[in-house]
């Protein structure tokens, strides 16, 4: 229940929109104990059997074509963004220039200031996405390692074989995106004071996508913090540098602050 | 014929789940699937589905019990029917154990794994039919609500099953109304991979809609259509990453009922030649999803497609970056009035105050700008310490992701391993001494390598305090390359690039097969 307890304190601190998208992981936890249950009277050929068996695999699949449906979505809308940010930075640079005169220096500053946060919040975003992707994956992985142990069956390897080709968990595109938005804030950001990054304890208001981020970072820490039932199929722990001051980013509950 | 490979793949999908243990009765079951598509034309799909419908569920009772689990297993392979890879038939024809799911390929899609969406697809709308006429089995009705109170966003209701691709419900009725004497077919056809063709584009784009019944299945094989030209002209046209087409048959999120909604997994490249033809059309506002669709000459594009991927490119030129409505960074919106404000005591200052020397205005802006850059640094570095995490949690991520690749790369080498030795055991009942002691020494080999490799695995991580976790994977590199060299039998295949993960179960299985002969 270690897993579940976490996937569900992520999913209640994950974006709104995401909320109903992830597994559930519960859901299928409790077919097994049906299947289990089912299969106690040692009979694989009762009716009971058979239906839960069915059941589970049934939602197995659709929490897989739910994930697909999700992540192929957010990743096109990921992909125009991508596209459309160079032009926003250009727009702005041109239209309120560095040598424009003062009151659209302001301009200038403010917009460069919205569209900085929109970078990182877009980065952010797709952060998660890849962070959605893996935290259903570990479920899915988990799910079906019960399922192997509870029915002695051996759904997991092959399984698993195809999930690592589903379009959730290909997030190479992804990944690459967010390489490219790192290089585009190098780009608009003034250039840093490297140092002092994680000097002081901060706190994260809000639902958003830093808050996100954190909550991720530390959830990713936990599930890896050593599991009972180490395999060769269990991830080493998590040794994260800064992972103390990470923690001490306190993360507070939302501030409702709407935008429209 | 066309139908060959799907009904290979169906069979070995019989194959495996009598594996899981559903009665060896199972296999009978199976033709009819395979059965129902010898030629794939509208009459024929039309007789079919009335001898479907009238014939009586002979075999419904003994199968009732594991019926339900070959149907929902089989249409779990069709709710995953998405590009199969090629291999990976391969694979499940040698291997019985493999499950007929189809797993998404990001590289070309091989013709052969087309029928079986297709299949799958055309199976559903019988199926449909079916379970609009034929309620006889109780279980599966039971289930049915069940599968209603899923949170999932399915439109799976009784009435709206035929148009609808909510397969796996529906699949299961139609399971249990086989008859058993189908098993001819099954055994009769052989696998031709070679044998898919466009012709079984020609065939599926001819289907036209009669009435209700074969609509159903207009809808779904127009839907293959799509599908499978998808397929073929994805893999011609588009070099480099093409877009890709996956079948999201069970819940697609478009929703609807609509022919040829599957979803689109549009790429960078994609996208820029849609920006182009738009561009051309005179912006996104003058642009029509027609003229888009010409312009691009991508076949596997539907206009469904380009309808909603314009209807997002508009929103992100004209409304950009609202996606979130809570601000992340509180001292930003602050920072924001803050600077607004001041803005506004500027101006007003300097109306109230014209008449005095130009210096005036100047340094009370000097002042303001101070301020300014005072609040605008510290939004700045708020923004930098998001980023930071961000990019922290992006780390973490790849390398958990590639520690998951290997794990499973490793298990899977083991499995082979395994079933090699069980297969040369049983070769050495009958053979001489020497080939069990290869195999034998082979497997020891691997399962000292995989420990040694876990081992090695555990220890990279306590390196990650350096700060350099692309030494994890670069070890990981080093090992598995390591591996590879002592074994002739996965190659390449394991090697997992940094970054980047180009390791599809494609080589790996191709290989595998080969092994396997």
């Amino acid at each position: 229940m270690k897993f579940g307890k976490r996937l569900k304190q992520q999913i209640e601190q994950s974006l709104p929109g995401w909320r109903d998208k992830f597994l559930s992981y519960k859901e299928l936890k409790k077919l097994l104990k049906l299947i289990s249950a089912a299969a106690a009277p040692p009979l694989s050929g009762s009716p009971e059997y058979g239906k839960a068996e069915a059941e589970f695999m049934c939602l197995l699949n659709n929490e897989i074509e739910k994930f697909n449906a999700f992540f192929m979505e957010q990743e096109e809308d990921f992909v125009i963004r991508h596209k459309e940010l160079p032009h926003r930075i250009q727009k702005v640079i041109d239209k309120w220039g560095p040598d424009g005169t003062h009151p659209s220096e302001f301009e200038y500053r403010e917009e460069m200031a919205k569209i900085r946060k929109d970078i990182v919040n877009f980065h952010g975003e797709m952060v998660l996405l890849m962070n959605y992707s893996n935290i259903n994956y570990t479920g899915l992985a988990k799910i079906l390692k019960k399922y192997d142990k509870r029915t002695g069956g051996v759904l997991r390897l092959p399984f698993i074989q195809k999930v690592l080709g589903q379009p959730f968990f290909t997030t190479d595109l992804i990944s690459k995106l967010v390489k490219e938005c790192e290089t585009t804030i190098d780009m608009v950001f003034p250039p840093s004071q490297p140092t002092g990054i994680f000097h002081e304890a901060m706190a994260v208001p809000g639902e958003g996508i830093f808050r996100n981020t954190v909550a991720a970072l530390l959830t990713m820490e936990e599930i890896r913090r050593g599991s009972s039932t180490y395999s060769q199929f269990s991830l080493p722990p998590l040794n994260l540098p800064d992972f103390d001051v990470i923690q001490s980013l306190q993360v507070l509950s939302p501030i409702q602050i709407q935008i429209p | 014929m066309e139908a060959k490979p799907a009904l290979s793949i169906q069979r070995s999908g019989a194959r495996q789940i009598s594996n899981f243990g559903a009665s060896g009765a199972l296999t009978s079951s199976f033709p009819v699937l395979e059965g129902t598509y010898p030629k794939f034309s509208d009459s024929q799909h039309l007789s079919l589905e009335r001898e479907l419908m009238h014939r009586p569920p002979s075999g419904v009772s003994p199968l009732s019990s594991t019926s339900g689990v070959v149907g929902h297993i089989f249409s779990s392979s069709s709710g995953f029917s998405t590009d199969l890879q090629f291999s990976s038939v391969q694979q499940q024809e040698k291997h019985p154990r493999q499950p007929p799911f189809i797993s998404q390929s990001t590289s070309s899609v091989k013709s052969a794994i087309r029928p079986h969406s297709v299949d799958s697809q055309v199976l559903q709308s019988t199926a449909s039919s079916n379970f609009n006429k034929e309620n006889n089995v109780p279980w599966c009705t039971d289930t049915l609500p069940d599968f209603l109170d899923f949170p999932i966003n399915t439109t799976i209701q009784n009435g709206q099953l035929d148009g609808n691709n909510s397969g796996s419900i529906v699949i299961a009725s139609e399971d249990l109304s086989k008859p058993n004497d189908w098993q001819d077919w099954a055994d009769q056809l052989i696998t031709d991979d070679d044998a898919l063709t466009t012709d079984w584009n020609g065939l599926l784009a001819d289907t036209s809609v009669a009435d209700p019944v074969p609509k159903a299945s207009y809808q779904m094989s127009q839907q293959s259509t799509s599908f499978s030209t998808q397929q073929t002209h994805i893999s011609q046209q588009i070099p480099g990453t093409p877009g890709e087409i996956c079948n999201s048959a069970g819940q697609s999120s478009s929703g609807n009922a609509a022919p040829a909604k599957q979803r689109m997994r549009w790429t960078p490249e994609l996208h820029e030649a849609f920006v182009e033809s738009v561009n051309k059309l005179g912006g996104s506002e003058r642009a029509t999803p027609k003229g888009v669709l010409k312009l691009m000459k991508v076949e596997s594009l539907t206009i469904y497609h380009v309808k909603s991927h314009l209807q997002k490119y508009r929103t992100a030129r004209y409304k950009p970056e609202t996606t979130e409505g809570v601000p992340q960074v509180l001292p930003s919106l602050f920072a924001i009035t803050y600077i607004l404000s001041f803005l506004f005591i500027i101006l007003l200052h300097h109306f109230l105050y014209t008449e005095s020397s130009e210096k005036r205005p100047a340094a009370t802006i000097d002042e303001l700008s101070s301020l300014d850059l005072k609040t605008g640094i510290e939004i700045t570095e708020a923004l930098r310490l998001q980023m930071e995490v961000q990019k922290r949690l992006h780390e973490q991520l790849e390398i958990q992701r590639n520690l998951q690749l290997r794990i499973e790369e490793q298990g899977k080498y083991l499995q082979m391993m395994f079933e090699k030795q069980c297969k040369s055991g049983i070769d050495l009942l009958k053979a001489g001494p020497s080939t069990g002691q290869n195999s034998s020494k082979e497997l020891t080999e691997a399962v000292q390598n995989s420990s040694a490799k876990k081992n090695l695995g555990v220890e990279p991580s306590n390196n990650e305090t350096e700060g350099q976790p692309s030494n994890i994977a670069r070890k990981a590199l080093g090992e598995t390359s390591q591996l590879a060299q002592e074994k002739q039998s996965i190659p390449e295949a394991v090697q997992i690039p940094e970054a980047s993960v180009d390791a599809t179960p494609d080589s790996p299985s191709a290989k595998r097969a080969k092994i396997n002969e």
